[in-house]
């Protein structure tokens, strides 16, 4: 042979050793999912169960050979409940940090500021929480609960069983207390209910009082509340108590973590939910009892906008899976074609960028559980993003 | 009548809650930041006597103990250093805030906790079924108001922090203690602070952030009111209606702007607001 083949076949060699050792090296590199949710502000009640859902998540399925061979990471951010925060949170997780996808359960205002960055960054982002609505996004995909499915439970079970007639609609200032009351607002009349009064308090407040008047002084057969999570259900629950006033209560933003830390106060009042504790399926009592084992004493309780986090993750695989790689675009095509068998029972993201989902109708009890009323499997979330394919 | 109830319990919170941040003001011109902290650690005294299946009216005395206990470590440690600076000591007092607010998560973590209420359910007042907490906080503000103008007008001590009020200078070369004056304000203060923090939890979301959203309105209340207590009074009468009813008739989310707008209105007509001198 000839000097120049000579080193051309080295040349071949070293090229297919770099070519192996680079593969090599990308198939044991971790996949980074970014989590951003509000460990200070409105949130940050909800926040640590949240993060525990995620924990459990990726420990399970790294225990069960990662995704692909290979391992998930966890990136927490502080998006501190609002548009500021998630702007900061998610420029660290998407330009800083490369994440592969994100996977978040945050309030409305932090979603809407993180889209653009997601939409620039051309990850995958799943949003768990459930909201008011009309979130759309080609990069976006949607596991929570909207209205369409959350409202009609608490609405039609307030019209039929208690022959309500009459509504007042109370709510936070902001996107999901707008959003949510004005779609109730609609389903009321379209069933030929009537809404008497609908009113607002800014997002941080904490004086129901001249609200708690008015609804004194209409009279209604119903109320319905749709407001921040956390603190502003805690403090119009137990000024609604304290005046005395008895009407039927349905509350759209609560959930059973709030309730247990509300002792006698919030007993009576109804909510409706793709997630409750109590739900009676296989996939739910493994999910409780996994959490337990993991976490122990310091086991935050599951819910609504926990526990989708927990599936999230699931179907994230399925879609990685599914498509071969973590490529961003595949990923997106995959993740509307897959689904995921868990504690609310089977979710797929396959219905306009939304999921069917089973709502369950619930009151709380005076020690703080929630007695499941009524189960509505397989309601439909509807078109919420014609546009998006 | 439900009106008229709405304005005179809206009036007794704001006074109770604002009562300790006035007292700081008047004599150290100094606003006390952290006084939504107290705020919560009073509340979260509550929660603690809860805790210990204790009488929930308990709470008053714990959180008042917590509270001047916390008054004095701060005075020492932070304030003193800081008189000749007042606003460095402004400053510190917002960090301070912020600290005793991750305190507070560190020790309880940041769910909402749930406290007994030491008075439960609805009263009838004229024909109107009112809540009897707020209906109680009406004479609760009124005793602590006397109590303050008492201690203010009726002590010796009460002279001493008059004069210091008026002018600390003269105060001192009369051979009046300021610093020790300031050192017991300060304590009262905070007791003052942390004990509205405990009358308001049956009120309110029992977090680690519930102070801060009362901070605001009393800031404002105090920077309209000056130096006297009996003013703060009329400025929390005379305030708190104006809320109630831009919230009864207009619209909540202007009546959370109210308090604002109008100190903002009033210190530009009046700069010595609603104080006598």
């Amino acid at each position: 042979m000839n000097p120049f083949n000579h080193r051309a076949a080295a040349g071949a060699v070293l090229a297919a050793a770099a070519w192996v050792a680079a593969a090599g090296a990308s198939a044991a590199e971790p996949i980074r999912i970014g989590v951003a949710v509000g460990l200070s502000g409105a949130n940050s009640v909800v926040a640590p169960a949240v993060v525990q859902s995620s924990q459990l998540a990726v420990d399970e399925i790294n225990a069960a050979g990662g995704i692909l061979g290979r391992k998930v990471e966890l990136d927490i951010a502080d998006d501190a409940s609002g548009a500021v925060g998630a702007q900061k949170a998610y420029d660290t997780l998407v330009f800083q940090k490369n994440v592969d996808a994100v996977i978040s359960m945050e309030t409305s205002a932090a979603r809407n500021a993180a889209l653009p960055v997601v939409t620039r960054g051309r990850k995958p982002f799943i949003y768990t929480s459930f909201y008011e609505v009309h979130s759309c996004s080609p990069w976006m995909y949607v596991n929570g609960w909207v209205p369409d499915q959350q409202v009609a439970p608490v609405v039609d079970y307030f019209m039929k069983t208690k022959g309500a007639k009459s509504f007042f609609l109370v709510g936070n200032d902001y996107a999901f207390g707008r959003g949510m009351l004005d779609f109730t607002s609609k389903y009321i009349v379209l069933h030929g209910g009537k809404v008497i009064g609908e009113e607002f308090l800014p997002i941080d407040g904490t004086d129901w009082t001249p609200i708690l008047s008015k609804i004194r002084a209409a009279h209604p057969d119903a109320l319905i509340s749709a407001t921040a999570g956390g603190a502003p259900n805690v403090s119009l629950a137990k000024q609604l108590k304290g005046s005395g006033m008895d009407v039927p209560y349905g509350n759209l933003a609560i959930d059973e973590g709030t309730a247990k830390g509300m002792g006698d106060v919030a007993a009576g009042i109804y909510m409706s939910g793709s997630y409750l504790t109590g739900i009676d399926t296989p996939g739910n009592r493994k999910f409780v009892a996994a959490l337990r084992k993991r976490f122990g004493n310091d086991t935050k309780t599951p819910n609504e906008l926990s526990e989708p986090q927990y599936e999230a993750f699931y179907l994230y695989k399925a879609a990685v899976e599914k498509a071969g790689s973590t490529d961003p675009s595949k990923v997106i095509a995959a993740l509307g074609t897959v689904s995921f068998d868990g504690p609310r029972g089977p979710v797929s993201m396959n219905r306009s960028r939304h999921t069917p989902l089973a709502m369950r109708l619930g009151q709380i009890q005076p020690d703080g559980s929630v007695k499941i009323l009524q189960t509505f499997p397989n309601v439909d979330p509807q078109e919420q993003c014609p546009n998006i394919k | 009548m439900a009106l008229v109830l709405d304005i005179l319990t809206t009036a007794a919170v704001l006074f109770i809650v604002t009562a300790g941040l006035m007292v700081i003001f008047g004599v150290m011109k100094i606003v006390n930041f952290a006084h939504g902290a107290l705020l919560t650690v009073g509340a979260y005294a509550s929660f603690v006597v809860t805790q210990l299946k204790l009488n929930p009216w308990l709470g008053a005395p714990l959180a008042l103990v917590v509270g001047t206990a916390a008054g004095m470590l701060v005075e020492r440690v932070i304030m003193r250093p800081l008189y000749k600076r007042p606003l460095d000591a402004i400053l510190a007092t917002w960090g301070l805030g912020i600290v005793i607010g991750q305190l507070v998560v560190m020790g309880f973590g940041r769910e909402v906790q749930f406290v007994e209420s030491p008075l439960k359910g609805a009263m009838s007042v004229a024909g109107t079924s009112y809540s009897a907490y707020r209906l109680l906080l009406v004479p609760v503000a009124l005793a602590l108001w006397a109590s303050l103008v008492g201690l203010l007008s009726g002590t010796r001590f009460g002279v001493k922090t008059r004069a210091v009020i008026m002018n600390e200078d003269l105060a001192r070369g009369l051979g009046i203690h300021s610093g020790r004056i300031r050192f017991i304000t300060f304590s009262l203060g905070a007791a003052l602070g942390s004990l509205a923090g405990m009358l308001i939890t049956p009120l309110a979301s029992v977090d680690p952030d519930m102070g801060l959203a009362y901070l605001v309105n009393a800031f404002m209340l105090v920077m309209v009111s000056g130096e006297s207590m009996t003013s703060l009074f009329v400025t929390c009468v005379v305030f708190g209606a104006c809320q109630v009813l831009v919230s009864t008739f207009v619209s909540p989310v202007l009546g959370g702007l109210t308090i604002a707008v109008l100190a903002a209105f009033t210190l530009r007509i009046r700069p010595r607001g609603f104080s006598h001198g």
